[in-house]
C-alpha cells in the first residue's frame, strides 16, 4: 500500500503545517452549520500539489460525520454529466441520514475546458444544501471569478520541510525502518513542500537495497550457501559439485564473494594458492561475459568456482573433518562504509584543491602531509570548511 | 587578508619572484609585455611554478580585474571534454574589457586527456582564438597531440635545484621565524623531489609542531605521510599469515582510497627489497605482471590482489 494513502491524516489535529488553513475551515463549518443567512455554501482550497486539499476535505468529511460526494471535474467535462450527476446527490437525503459534502477536485479542469460546466456548479453551489468543497491549484484565472465570490478561499502553502522531516520520521518509526538523517532532510528539502512526493520518495527510498536491507535479506539465504560452501571445501569434487549454485538462491557475483571470504579459512599453502587462481579466473570469465554479453562463458566461470575451488585442495590432505564457521563477505559492506567517509574527505581535497590552484586527483594524493596543514584553525575557516569536515580531520586516522 | 595556507602565502606574485625558471620567465615576461600572448604550453613536473606563472600572467595582463578574465580548468577533474566545452563556452561569451582584446584560461594536467579528447579541445582552442588564449600545462609533452603542440609555444619548466629550494625555506623561515638546522633542510630537498609545493608543505606540516626543525622531525613527517603498508602486506603474507596480510590489505586500499593499480605499482617496486632468492623475486615479478595484466582487462582488483598475495605465501613457505 501507498504509504502516502497509509497515513493520510484522518482527523483536524493529524493535519501538519497548515494551522491556519484548519483554523477557517473549522470556522466555515461552524458558520455553514448555524445555517447563517450570509454564510458561503462553499469553499475552495487552493494550493500547490500535495500541500493537503483533497485531505482536508476528506478530513472535513470525517469530523462532521458526513458523506463524502467526490467528483474529479477532469473525468466530468461537461453539463449534461455534472447535471445528472450532482443533482440527484443533493437532492435525495442520504440513506444512512447522514450529511453529505460535495467535493470538486481540480476546478481548473472544468474551467478550461467547458464553460458550461463552470455555470452549472455556480447554480449547484445556490441550491444545494450541502457545503461545496473544491480544490484548484490556481484560482486566480478570471474565468474563475464568479466561483471565488461565492467561495470562502483558503490557501494551503507549501509545507515546511521540517514538518515534512517529521512527519517522514514518524513514519519511519511506525514502519520500522530505519534511513540515515541526511538522506531523510535531502528527500523533504528536494520535495519543495510538496508532502505526498516526499512521502512517495520515502517508500521509494526504504525500499531500496539499503544497508540494512542487506543484511535482512541475506539471513534467509545463509543456510543454502553455507551448506554449498562445506560441500565444495570439505567435500571431494564430483560431478553434483558442478551443480551446487543452481540449488543457491544468490546471484553467482554474490557467491563469489562468499568463496573470497571463506577460501582462506579452509585452505592454506599450494591449495590456497591454486583456489585463489581459480577464483581469479573465474573473475575473468564473468568480466568476458559482460564485455562481450557472450553468456556461455558462464560455464567456465561457474565450473572454475565450483569444482575447480573443490579440486584444488591436495587430496592426502583430509579437510572434512572439523566444522568451520563460516563469515558473511564483509569487503562490499566495507567498501561501502567507507565511501561513506571518504566522501567527506574528497569534499574537504576539493576546496582545497581549487584554492590553491591544483587538480583534486594530486591533493588526494598528498592528502597525509596536507592533513596537517589542515588541521590548523585558521586554515580551516579560510578554506569554508563545514563542521563535518573538520571532525573528520580531528578523527586519528584509520579510525 | 594573507591565506595561512603557505603555498598561497608565499605564492610569487610577480615575474622576478619565481624562482628557478629564469629563461622562462624572461620570455614570458617580454610576450606579456607586449599584451599579446599565444597560446602557451608549459610542460614540466608538479611544483615547478607552471600554474603560478599562468597567474603571473593573467595578473600582469588583467591587473585588478584579473578574476573576470582568467578561467582555471582540472583536465583530470572535469568529467569528459564536453564539460570542459560547455565551461569555454560560458566563459568565452562575454568579451573581455580593457586594453587586452582576449581572456585567458589555464588548462592544468592537460595531458590527463585521451588523444581524442585533445582533438576535441584543439577545435575549441580554434573556435575561440579571436576572443581566448589558452595555457595548457603538463607534465610531458610528448603526451600532447602534435596539432596542440604545433598551436602553442612551449615552454618546459626544470626541476628545481637545491638552491632554489633553499632560497624559498629561507625566505619562509625568516618571515615565520623558524630555525631549520643544515641537516634538516637536506632532507626537506630530497623529500620535496625538486617539487616547490610539496617542499613548502613539508615546511609548513612540520613548522605546525614546533618552530625548531631538526632533521629527526622532518624525517618523522615525511615518513609518516608516506603509505608504507603495502611492505606490511607483503611481510604477513611471507610469514604465511595470509588472512592478516589480505584484511590489511583492504584496510590500506580502503583507507588510503589507492587503487588496485596503484598497489600492484608498488607491490612490483617493493618486491626487489624482500628478502627472498634472486629466483623468486623475477618468478614473483611474473606473477605481478599477471595480476597488472588482469586488473587492466577489468577483473575485480582485490580478487586479483588476493591471488597474488596467495603467491607471496607460497614464496615465503619456498616452494614458488
Amino acid at each position: 500500500m501507498q504509504w502516502s494513502e497509509r497515513y493520510r491524516p484522518s482527523c483536524f489535529a493529524e493535519v501538519m503545517g497548515q494551522n491556519l488553513a484548519v483554523e477557517k475551515v473549522k470556522k466555515f463549518i461552524k458558520d455553514f452549520q448555524k445555517n447563517l443567512h450570509d454564510a458561503k455554501k462553499a469553499i475552495i482550497f487552493y494550493g500547490p500539489p500535495g500541500t493537503g486539499k483533497t485531505t482536508i476535505a476528506h478530513v472535513i468529511a470525517n469530523e462532521t460525520n458526513s458523506e463524502i460526494f467526490e467528483l474529479n471535474a477532469s473525468d466530468l467535462r461537461n453539463k449534461e454529466k455534472l447535471h445528472e450527476i450532482l443533482r440527484p446527490a443533493i437532492e435525495q437525503k442520504s440513506l444512512l441520514g447522514r450529511g453529505k459534502i460535495i467535493l470538486i477536485d481540480e476546478v481548473d479542469g472544468i474551467s478550461s475546458v467547458d464553460r458550461g460546466g463552470l455555470e452549472e456548479l455556480l447554480l449547484l453551489i445556490d441550491s444545494s444544501s450541502y457545503p461545496v468543497i473544491i480544490t484548484a491549484n490556481d484560482i486566480w484565472g478570471r474565468k474563475l471569478n464568479s466561483l471565488r465570490k461565492k467561495s470562502e478561499i483558503v490557501q494551503l502553502k507549501e509545507i515546511d520541510y521540517r514538518i515534512i522531516r517529521d512527519l517522514l520520521i514518524e513514519i519511519l518509526r511506525r514502519e520500522n525502518c530505519f534511513i540515515k538523517g541526511n538522506i531523510l532532510t535531502n528527500i523533504s528539502v528536494k520535495a519543495k513542500g510538496d508532502l505526498r512526493a516526499a512521502i512517495n520518495d520515502l517508500q521509494t527510498v526504504a525500499g531500496m537495497r539499503g544497508y540494512s536491507d542487506i543484511l535482512i535479506d541475506e539471513r534467509n539465504k545463509e543456510t543454502d550457501i553455507f551448506s554449498a560452501l562445506r560441500m565444495i571445501f570439505k567435500g571431494k569434487p564430483h560431478n553434483d559439485t558442478l551443480k551446487i549454485f543452481d540449488s543457491v538462491q544468490m546471484p553467482i557475483d554474490e557467491i563469489i564473494l562468499w568463496l573470497e571470504e571463506n577460501i582462506p579459512l579452509e585452505y592454506g599453502g599450494e591449495d590456497l594458492a591454486k583456489a585463489c587462481e581459480l577464483l581469479s579466473k573465474a573473475d575473468i570469465f564473468k568480466e568476458r561475459i559482460y564485455k562481450q554479453q557472450y553468456w556461455r562463458f558462464l560455464v567456465y566461470e561457474n565450473i572454475f568456482l565450483s569444482y575447480g575451488i573443490s579440486a584444488s585442495k591436495n587430496s592426502n590432505k583430509n579437510y572434512a573433518g572439523g566444522f568451520t564457521n563460516y563469515k558473511k563477505p564483509m569487503r562490499i559492506l566495507k567498501m561501502w562504509m567507507n565511501n561513506q567517509r571518504i566522501s567527506t574527505k574528497k569534499s574537504i581535497t576539493q576546496k582545497y584543491a581549487k584554492y590553491v590552484h591544483i587538480g583534486e586527483k594530486r591533493a588526494l594524493k598528498e592528502f597525509p602531509l596536507l592533513k596537517q596543514i589542515l588541521l590548523n584553525s585558521v586554515v580551516q575557516k579560510e578554506l569554508k570548511l563545514s563542521e563535518e569536515e573538520i571532525l573528520y580531520l580531528k578523527e586519528p586516522a584509520g579510525s | 587578508m594573507a591565506s595561512e595556507i603557505w603555498t598561497e602565502k608565499y605564492r610569487p606574485l610577480n615575474f622576478p619572484e619565481l624562482v628557478g625558471q629564469n629563461d622562462i620567465v624572461k620570455r614570458v615576461e617580454s610576450l606579456t609585455n607586449s599584451l599579446n600572448i599565444p597560446h602557451l604550453l608549459f610542460a614540466g613536473p608538479a611544483g615547478t611554478g607552471k600554474s603560478t606563472l599562468a597567474l603571473i600572467i593573467v595578473k600582469e595582463l588583467f591587473r585588478d580585474s584579473w578574476k573576470d578574465s582568467y578561467l582555471e580548468l582540472n583536465a583530470s577533474d572535469e568529467r569528459g571534454i564536453n564539460v570542459v566545452r560547455e565551461k569555454v563556452k560560458n566563459f568565452a561569451r562575454t568579451k573581455s574589457l580593457g586594453k587586452v582584446p582576449f581572456k585567458v584560461i589555464f588548462l592544468d594536467e592537460a595531458d590527463a586527456l585521451t588523444p581524442e579528447a585533445q582533438q576535441a579541445l584543439r577545435r575549441i582552442m580554434e573556435n575561440y582564438s579571436n576572443t581566448c588564449r589558452f595555457i595548457l600545462s603538463c607534465n610531458y609533452s610528448s603526451k600532447v597531440i602534435d596539432p596542440i603542440q604545433s598551436r602553442c609555444a612551449i615552454f618546459r619548466f626544470k626541476l628545481l635545484e637545491k638552491k632554489d629550494i633553499e632560497k624559498v625555506i629561507q625566505k619562509i623561515s625568516d618571515r615565520e621565524n623558524l630555525k631549520i638546522s643544515p641537516g634538516a633542510l637536506e632532507i626537506i630537498y630530497e623529500g620535496s623531489e625538486g617539487d616547490c609545493r610539496r617542499c613548502i608543505n613539508i615546511l609548513q606540516s612540520t613548522a605546525s609542531i614546533s618552530p625548531l626543525i631538526t632533521e629527526e622531525l622532518v624525517s618523522t613527517i615525511i615518513s609518516n605521510a608516506k603509505p608504507r603498508d603495502i611492505r606490511v602486506v607483503l611481510d604477513y603474507a611471507l610469514s604465511g599469515d595470509f588472512q592478516r596480510s589480505k584484511e590489511k590489505l583492504l584496510d590500506v586500499m580502503l583507507k588510503e582510497s589507492i587503487s588496485g593499480q596503484d598497489v600492484i605499482k608498488a607491490v612490483q617496486k617493493e618486491i626487489w627489497n624482500l628478502p627472498v632468492e634472486p629466483e623468486i623475486k623475477v618468478k614473483l615479478t611474473e606473477k605481478t605482471g599477471e595480476a597488472e595484466f588482469r586488473i587492466v582487462e577489468g577483473s575485480d582488483p582485490f580478487i586479483q590482489l588476493q591471488s597474488l598475495l596467495a603467491s607471496f605465501v607460497l614464496a615465503g613457505l619456498g616452494k614458488q
